[in-house]
This record gives structure tokens, sequence and C-alpha cells, in this order.
């Protein structure tokens, strides 16, 4: 068997893994009965559904009549086993990292952070892991830091993944947006953000 | 009649105070502005301004909404017409005729039959609203959970029918979509599903962050992505002169109009309908009944002037469900529910009874706003070109900072950003995978209300399944679900509808 159509082939993967995840987790919850539906009932039934279905679609992969490459994403191999390294070390050493005391809890949490960062940077284009990066990041300083140096890094960071960057642009798209931003949302609508950041 | 002129003359009381006037007129004009710009779509647009609507009354909140997603309809046409580049899903079809119009130096006059059209389309169907919302909520305060359940199943069914592409993909994706509403705090026995231990997340998954990573994120990474491999597109922006169409196009067109409207409007009441069907349709409809079918996809006038009435007529009655049944026709009509809750309004048959003047209100701007959109586009079109020249590396950097602000400001933290990057993702894996997301987004607004109505069902029924099949109502919708599955998987229907599809 040879599969012909990627694109169903890894829908249907994700699907059945879907729909089995639900499936499974959902046996921590009560069953019940038809007349008195437990937690579990409702996603047992649809998880198990979704998992015949994305069969279905799974095994259209092998006949379609469409032509597919299987590398629908491009993978990068090397920041593929980075992640896993990282991820391995998070998982198997956290009793040990614990055992550093505060600075174990730290430490922890930047690993955690870091392979999920190469698992997503490990695949699929590259606008998509620094676009999305940026962006988090935007949410995570904008209580600290404040609008103004947050859109620093949302704009420089979400510009640069696209395939043109200019920084003279850049620099003027940042100051004419950021500028709209305190006006229109601070100002305008009277979001409770801070403008510079928290100490000053 | 007289309860239906007394109804209007309320709700265009409404609708004309100063306050609703400008958040209609500014409902409108931001919708047509992300309608011309190719990569926000009106949901994307809505799950932004939610968090800004909290503060505003509730009707002029929902005219604002409403105004964002009709006036996309139209925006979406000027990029259609001049850059062949559908700003807005329904406007794909626009596109084949429209922008061969252009290319021969009638640009003007499709720009105009098309406003034109869709402003007689949008008289129609909010005069379809008025007349067939009050006897459909009527009928809807009868309903009980069986009749609930079927009514859900049957507007899913109408959302993978819709779909592009592959039916089992589109059906698993509403499954998939039923699952992830499911997350969070079960109301009945207060169990925490599936939240992994994340506090986060027992109030649900954020309905904006999804709605917003999936068609907003997920969308602007693709275009990233393919810009990044090259394709531009020749732009006919420099010689838009003498909008009006003249007589001899308003005599080809007039029954095109008229034609796209009827079809448009049945279209968008269906569950699951809406502009895009609608739009696809009158197409097909309107070469089918031309003398000169030949023309049609290259430069004809009634393939412009009948789907641009259908998809305004679409996207008007899809309201009719949401304002009647409290079922959401589609994603943007779901963004619509949320609005309501965020007001305390609990959508359903009884608002119309309960709330007129918001009901009845809303009806009347839709009417006002088709108005403005006409009056204001026609002159304002220049502007529009204009914006249309301005380079996507400007305009995405924009969008993303307006998502991220808005999202953010849902409840001050940063965990909904990260779920909406994350949701992004997740976006452009489906994408990727060729799976619609549209049905997802219907199936995670449904999940919890579906399997609410299946438990109050089954309990009634002592745990028999067949009080779906005894109840006339539930059996009915079951029945055109059913059908409705039939047609779609049967072979000739099958050809046609990929023969569709595969002008997007």
């Amino acid at each position: 068997m040879k599969i012909v159509n990627g694109k169903d082939f890894w829908a249907g993967v994700m699907f059945i893994g879907i729909g089995l995840g639900f499936m499974i987790a959902s046996r921590e919850y009560q069953m019940g009965s038809s007349v008195r539906m437990g937690p579990a009932y409702f996603p047992t039934v649809l998880g198990g559904l979704l998992a015949i279905l994305g069969l279905a679609v799974f095994l259209r992969g092998f006949v379609s009549k469409i032509r597919d490459t299987l590398r629908v994403f491009p993978l990068r191999l090397p920041v593929l086993i980075a992640a896993i390294v990282v991820s391995a070390i998070a998982y198997w050493g956290a009793d040990w990292i614990k055992g550093l005391g505060s600075a174990g809890n730290v430490i922890q949490y930047l690993l955690n952070a870091a392979g999920l960062l190469l698992f997503i940077a490990a695949w699929g284009p590259r606008a998509l892991f620094i676009v999305l990066v940026a962006t988090v990041a935007f949410g995570y300083l904008l209580k600290p830091l404040g609008l103004v140096l947050a859109c620093v890094v949302l704009i420089f960071g979400s510009a640069w993944g696209g395939h043109e960057f200019k920084f003279k642009e850049v620099t003027v798209m940042f100051a004419v947006l950021a500028v709209f931003a305190v006006f229109a949302f601070v100002y305008g609508l009277g979001l409770p953000m801070n403008i510079w950041p928290e100490l000053w | 009649m007289e309860g239906l002129l007394s109804n209007l003359a309320l709700g265009f009381g409404v609708a004309l105070s100063l306050q609703n006037l400008l958040y209609c007129l500014g409902g409108v004009m931001l919708g047509t502005l992300i309608g011309v710009l190719p990569g926000i779509g009106p949901v994307a647009t809505i799950a932004m301004l939610l968090p800004v609507t909290f503060t505003l009354p509730p009707v002029s909140a929902l005219i604002m909404l409403a105004g964002i997603y009709y006036g996309a309809q139209y925006g979406g046409s000027t990029s259609a017409i001049l850059v062949n580049l559908p700003g807005e899903v329904a406007s794909v079809v626009t596109c084949l005729d429209g922008y061969q119009m252009a290319r021969r130096g009638r640009a003007g006059p499709a720009l105009g039959i098309s406003a034109i059209g869709s402003f007689i389309a949008g008289t129609f169907a909010t005069i379809v609203i008025a007349l067939f919302a009050p006897p459909l909520a009527e009928v809807a305060l009868k309903f009980g959970p069986a009749e609930y359940f079927s009514l859900m199943v049957l507007g899913l069914v109408g959302a993978t029918v819709l779909a592009h592409g592959s039916l089992v993909k589109a059906i698993a994706m509403v499954l998939l979509g039923l699952l992830l509403g499911l997350v969070g705090t079960d109301v009945n026995s207060g169990v925490a599903r599936f939240t992994f231990g994340i506090p986060e997340l027992s109030d649900g998954i954020g309905f904006v962050g999804v709605a917003m990573g999936v068609f907003g994120f997920g969308e602007i990474i693709l275009n990233l992505e393919s810009q990044a491999k090259g394709g531009a597109r020749e732009v006919f922006t420099n010689k838009v002169s003498n909008l009006l169409p003249s007589v001899q196009d308003f005599k080809d067109c007039s029954g095109s109009i008229l034609r796209g409207m009827v079809l448009g409007s049945a279209l968008g009441i269906l569950p699951g309908g809406g502009a895009l069907l609608a739009s696809f349709a009158a197409y097909t409809l309107e070469k089918k009944v031309s003398k000169n079918s030949a023309n049609f996809g290259k430069g004809a006038i009634q393939g412009v002037a009948a789907p641009e009435a259908a998809n305004n007529a679409g996207a008007q009655t899809s309201f009719i469900p949401l304002l009647t049944l409290g079922i959401p026709s589609n994603p943007v009509m779901a963004l619509m529910i949320g609005a309501m809750m965020i007001q305390g309004i609990a959508p359903g048959p009884q608002v119309m009874t309960e709330r007129p003047e918001l009901f009845w209100g809303m009806i009347a701007s839709m009417w006002v706003g088709n108005l403005m959109l006409v009056v204001l586009n026609l002159p304002l079109i220049g502007l529009w070109i204009k914006l249309l020249t301005v380079p996507y590396r400007f305009l995405y950097p924009a969008i993303i900072l307006f998502c991220s602000v808005g999202i953010y400001s849902i409840s001050n933290s940063p965990w909904d950003v990260l779920m909406t990057s994350l949701w992004g993702i997740a976006g452009y894996i489906f994408a990727k995978l060729e799976c619609e997301p549209a049905p997802l987004m219907l199936g995670f607004i449904l999940g919890p209300l579906m399997e609410e109505n299946l438990r109050r069902a089954m309990l009634l029924s002592r745990g028999d399944p067949i009080v779906f099949f005894t109840r006339p109502i539930s059996l009915t919708m079951l029945v055109i679900a059913a059908f409705l599955l039939v047609i779609v998987i049967a072979p000739a229907v099958r050809s046609k509808r990929e023969e569709a599809f595969v002008a997007d």
C-alpha cells in the first residue's frame, strides 16, 4: 500500500488521535446511563464517531484519486531532535531540578517553554513561528513593559516574520501604530493598560 | 399587517436615533474596510470588537456588529472586481465576471451594479425578515429539548453540506468542534472536563480566541507563506470612471437581481446557510437561465449582479435562525450569540416578545445600513481603491496588533493571547490539510447546548431515543437533515458541488 494523498493521510491521523484522546480522557468521568447521562457519555460517543470518520479519511489517503505529497509541512529534523531532547530533560529531570530550590522552578519553567517553542519551530513556515512567538510575547510583556514597548516586540517581530523587512519602513509603521494604539485603545476606549513600564 | 407596520415603526424609531445611526455608520464603514482588505474577514473583526461592545447598550452593539457583517459583503466585491482577490469568501464568485469586466475597462459599471443590486436585495431581505421572523418565533416557542436537538443536528448537517471539499472531513470537523465545546465545567455534574488541571480552562475554551486564531491568525500566516513563494496580481485601480451602469445594463440585470435576491433570501434562512452558498447558487442559476451563457466568465454583467444580490440577501436572512431560534447558522452568527450573551440577553424566540425594541431596531437598522452603504460607497470608492494599493506588509502587523489588543482585553490576561496563538497554529494546520474551519466553529458553539438538550430529551423519554422520531417537528428536521446528506452524496450533485467549489 502506498500513501497517495498526504493531506487525507495526516487529517485522518489527526482525527483518529483526537477522537481516541477524548475517549480515553473521558474514562476519568462517570458514564451514567442513557436516561441519566454522566459527564463522560456525550464526549465518549462523539470521540468514537470522530475516530471512525478519521479512519475513513485515513484509508482514503491510500486510495484517493487526488495526489498530494506526504510532506504537507516542511519539517526541520535537527530542531525536532532538539525539541525531544529538551522535553525529555524537562520531564525526567523534573525531580532533580526541583532539588535546586527556587532557581529550579525558573529552570523548569524555561525548559518547558523552550521544549514547546522548539516543537513549534520544528515544522511549518518561518512566519508561523515568528509571528506567533511575537504575539505571545506581546501578551506577556504588555503588563510589565506597557503598551509602547510591547508594540516594539509585536510590530518588529511580525514584520520580520514576513518576507520583506526594511528597518526604516518598519520603524515608521511602529511609530504610527503605537501612537494610534495609545490614543484609540487607552484614551479612546479606556482599556486598562499601562502605556509605559510599570516602574516609571 | 398593522402589527407589522407598528413594529417597523418601533424599529425605525430605535434605528434612527442619533447614537444608533452613528454606530450603524461605524459598523458598515468598518465592515466595508475589512471587506475590501484581503486577509481579514468579518469573523476576526467581530471577534476583535466583542470586548469593546461590552460598554455599549445592547441595541447599539448588535446594530454595529450586524453592520460589519453585511458591510463586509459590500466591500468584498470591490476587491474581487478590481484585484481578482475576494476580500471576503462570499465574493469568490464575483471575481469570475467582475474582474473580467474590469479588464475590459468596465470596472465602474461592475462596481455600480453590485452596489445597486446589493441594495435592492438588502431591502427585500429586510422585508423577508420582518414578515417571516415573527411566525417562526411562535413555532419556536413550542420547541422542547427533542426539537432543539434535532434542529441543531439539521444546522450542523447544513454546515457540512456547505463546506468546501470533502464531506467526511467536514463532518469530522463538526464532531471535533462539538468535543472542544465540551471542555470546561459540566453543568449537570459540576465536573471539570478535559481541563488538565488548568484553572483557566474550567470556564471552557474561549470562543473569541478560537475564532480569531483560526480565522485571523491562521489566514495571515497562510498569506505570508504564499507571499514568500511569490505571486503578484494585476490591479485595475487607475481607470475607474463612470460608476453608473447604462440603461442597457439595467435592462440586462433587472431579472438577475430579482432571481439572485429571492434565491439568496431563501438560502440564507437555512441553518448552515448564508452568503457563501447564496452567491454560488445564484451564479449557477444565472448561467443556466441566460440566453448567452457563453459570456459567463468573460465579463457578463449578470454574473456580477446576481451573486452580489444573492450574497447580500443571504447575509441578512441568515439572522432569522439566530433571532427566532437562537441557533447560529454560520460563524458570524455564532459570534453574534456571544455578543448577546455578553449583554445578558439569552438568544431565542423570547427576544422578540421581551425585547421588541432590540429585535425590530436591529431589522430596521439593516435597511438603514444598506442605504448608507450605497450612498457612501459610490463616492468613497476612490478611498477603497487607494487602500487596495497598500502593500500587505503594512497591513498585517496592524491587523495582528488590533487582534492582540482585543483578545488581551477580554480578561486582561496573557492567557487568551496564548490560546489565540495556539489556535492560529491549529488554523494553519486545518487549512493545510484542507479541513474547513466553519463547521468546527458551529459545532464548538452548539456543543454544550446539544449535550444539554440531548440529556433533557432522554430524561423526559426515560432513555428511549425514539422520542426524536415521534415528535412531528423533530422528525421533520431529521428528515430534512437526512435528505440534505443524501442529495450531497448523490453522484450527480456531488460532481456539481465539486465543480462549484473548484472556482474557489
